[in-house]
């Protein structure tokens, strides 16, 4: 099956208005299987939103190619592109009703005044707003906004829907509900969707695969767990969640940390780096060789449903851990040894940028 | 004393003396224009209280004695006015939209530049402002020595004293009134709504005509009724360009009072204008409110 979106080496660079150029995208390619969800994940300034411009075609490339179905569309206009996007500010407009939000795309088509009323009423039952047509955008909380933008976007049924960190605007638990209703629309649907987001939380639960940018690179294009798991590089696996990052030094048939622990692992000698989540630290000793760790804890934080201390090692360095609360809580200062199993370690080879 | 005639005398005491300052100074002689309008002209200015509804029937047809009688220039002159102000307010607007346009996407440090300029013509006296367009609208002045300088024409156009001077004079004089109010509703304007509209599917001028323009109707029609009513009732601008053959209602006003010294008449011909400018408001408040719906 072809690809349902194709970028083939994007590239493109701002002039700053220093004189200087910022690269915004710096040869990115990738594809996009239909009904997929894939994220664009990335601190500020990576270039995510750019790349979601250019596929919208508010920013044209300077160098690459985009495809969507089979077609280049990389000199197309805008308004000519099989795709919609939901803005980050959503961008409704206010002097319109809300039934006119969701029919604009079928009224600029030119669609008959039935066949309009009709999608109309479909869209906004689908994002749970039935019968509020007749409302002024300004009337509307800020979930309820939301979700105009969404029906609004997907009313022309685009091939491809883009999204402009939509959720960022909303309050934690709106945020939450609304992954999810994203998620089951996006299945229900069936088409592609390319969410641009800087929460990794909400990149991790949503996505069929994500992508991390940085640099106006991909960094790694993966599905979730397999970039927390097995990040490729050290940007990556300090990026997505909480990390400690040990160095290591392989001789061929182990690695050896800093203090003198080894454990096996069948890679070629050199240097490399060992990735111990905080949630791979464990008070009891599991089965089973394993690594362990002294220190005194420096902080806690009570999250709830567990700690996360900060454990000073010395010899190793600060190493970040998550407890799960059951006994006595951790206090500052106590000493407390902690356990990781030592199979299955993932380790990022230096070579990897 | 009880907290609430308390609060009431507080109030009084703050709105009491704004509101007796505007009562008297401010409707006051609005009063006296209505009435003196109903009067019969005093030989040597003034009035003679003798109640008359001839200024009236002057400018609107049943006058018929042997020195007050209708003549239909009044009239011909009001609806001229009404011909340049409107005229006025639309050139205004075509330069004052896109003006106001390109300046709200400058940098904001050449923004606040561009709109000084937009109002740097306050600073200076408008007399000399419109002396200047006769240097340049004259026969002998700018416009004319470089057409006919390029050859363009041979002899010199008529500019001055013409519609079309009048106009432009005012359509000068105006600009800064047509431009803010248009400048307040484009800046506020997201950007994000056009790229909504191309995003779904609109062509440049179906997103001009369904997003755009509807978005900033409150800037036009605001910034139309703030031109069209001083542009209605000026006399400077057509005294210095129209000179005797472009005379609005303005200037008839103007020599009612200062040299036919007939305030009675004067005051009719103002009411005519005041009742033009009411009317007017009162429908765009109905558009107004019906656009709400």
């Amino acid at each position: 099956m072809p690809a349902h979106l194709e970028i083939i080496g994007a590239r493109k660079a701002f002039r700053t208005p220093e004189g200087g150029t910022m690269t915004a995208l710096d040869g990115i390619s990738l594809k996009l299987a239909s009904a997929e969800f894939l994220t664009l994940l990335g601190p500020s300034g990576c270039g995510k939103t750019t790349l979601l411009r250019t596929i919208s075609g508010f920013e044209t490339l300077d160098d690459g190619d985009i495809v969507i179905d089979g077609v280049a569309v990389t000199q197309m206009p805008a308004h000519k592109r099989p795709v919609n996007t939901v803005f980050q500010r959503y961008a409704l407009f206010n002097h319109m009703s809300v039934a006119r939000n969701v029919g604009y795309a079928l009224e600029i088509a030119g669609k008959s005044k039935r066949e309009i009323t009709a999608r109309v009423g479909e869209m906004l039952e689908l994002v749970g707003l039935s019968g509020m047509g007749k409302r002024s955008v300004s009337q509307l909380s800020g979930g309820q906004q939301q979700r105009v933008a969404l029906a609004r976007a997907l009313a022309g049924k685009p091939k491809l829907l883009l999204l402009d960190e939509p959720l960022s605007a909303l309050d934690k638990n709106l945020r939450q509900k609304m992954q999810q209703e994203l998620k089951s629309i996006q299945r229900e649907l069936g088409i592609g969707f390319v969410f641009v987001t800087h929460d990794q939380e909400e990149a991790l639960t949503m996505s069929d695969r994500i992508a991390v940018l940085a640099h106006g690179r991909i960094q790694q294009i993966d599905a979730p767990s397999v970039l927390y798991q097995r990040p490729a590089n050290l940007f990556t696996a300090d990026f997505l969640g909480e990390s400690n990052l040990l160095p290591v030094t392989l001789d061929g048939m182990s690695a050896h940390l800093a203090d003198g622990q080894s454990f096996e692992v069948a890679r070629p000698s050199g240097k490399a780096t060992l990735l111990l989540r905080p949630e791979a630290l464990a008070v009891t000793p599991p089965a089973g060789p394993s690594l362990s760790f002294s220190g005194r804890i420096t902080q806690t934080y009570y999250s709830g449903k567990d700690h996360q201390i900060a454990l000073d090692t010395g010899q190793l360095g600060p190493l970040t851990a998550l407890i799960r609360t059951g006994g006595t809580p951790p206090e500052i200062g106590a000493t407390v040894t902690l356990h990781a199993p030592a199979h299955g370690l993932h380790l990022i080879d230096e070579t990897a940028a | 004393m009880s907290l609430a005639r308390r609060k009431f005398l507080q109030l009084l005491g703050l709105l009491g003396g704004p509101t007796l300052f505007l009562l008297v100074f401010f409707f006051g002689p609005l009063l006296i224009m209505v009435v003196y309008s109903f009067l019969t002209p005093g030989l040597y200015g003034g009035v003679d209280w003798i109640f008359s509804h001839l200024n009236y029937g002057r400018i609107l047809g049943w006058a018929d004695t042997r020195y007050e009688k209708f003549d239909p220039v009044f009239l011909s002159i009001f609806g001229r006015s009404l011909r340049l102000a409107a005229l006025t307010v639309i050139t205004s607007l075509l330069i004052s939209y896109p003006a106001a346009f390109w300046i709200s996407r400058m940098t904001p440090g050449r923004r606040d530049f561009a709109i000084f300029l937009v109002t740097l013509p306050f600073f200076v006296s408008l007399i000399v402002r419109l002396f200047a367009w006769v240097l340049i609208l004259r026969p002998t002045g700018f416009l004319n020595q470089g057409l006919m300088g390029v050859g363009l024409t041979a002899q010199p156009i008529e500019f001055l004293y013409t519609d079309f001077a009048v106009i432009l004079g005012m359509t000068y004089v105006f600009i800064p009134f047509m431009f803010l109010p248009l400048y307040g509703s484009i800046e506020k304007l997201d950007i994000a709504q056009i790229e909504a509209s191309a995003d779904l599917g609109a062509t440049r001028f179906q997103t001009f005509r369904k997003v755009v323009l509807p978005a900033t109707m409150p800037g036009i029609i605001g910034g139309a009724i703030i031109t069209f009513i001083p542009a209605l009732g000026n006399f400077i601008v057509p005294s210095v360009l129209g000179g005797a053959k472009v005379l609005m209602i303005g200037n008839l006003i103007e020599q009612q009072f200062l040299s036919a010294r007939n305030w009675p008449f004067g005051s009719a011909l103002a009411m005519l204008v005041m009742t033009a400018v009411l009317v007017l408001l009162v429908v765009q408040l109905r558009l107004a409110r019906h656009g709400e719906h």
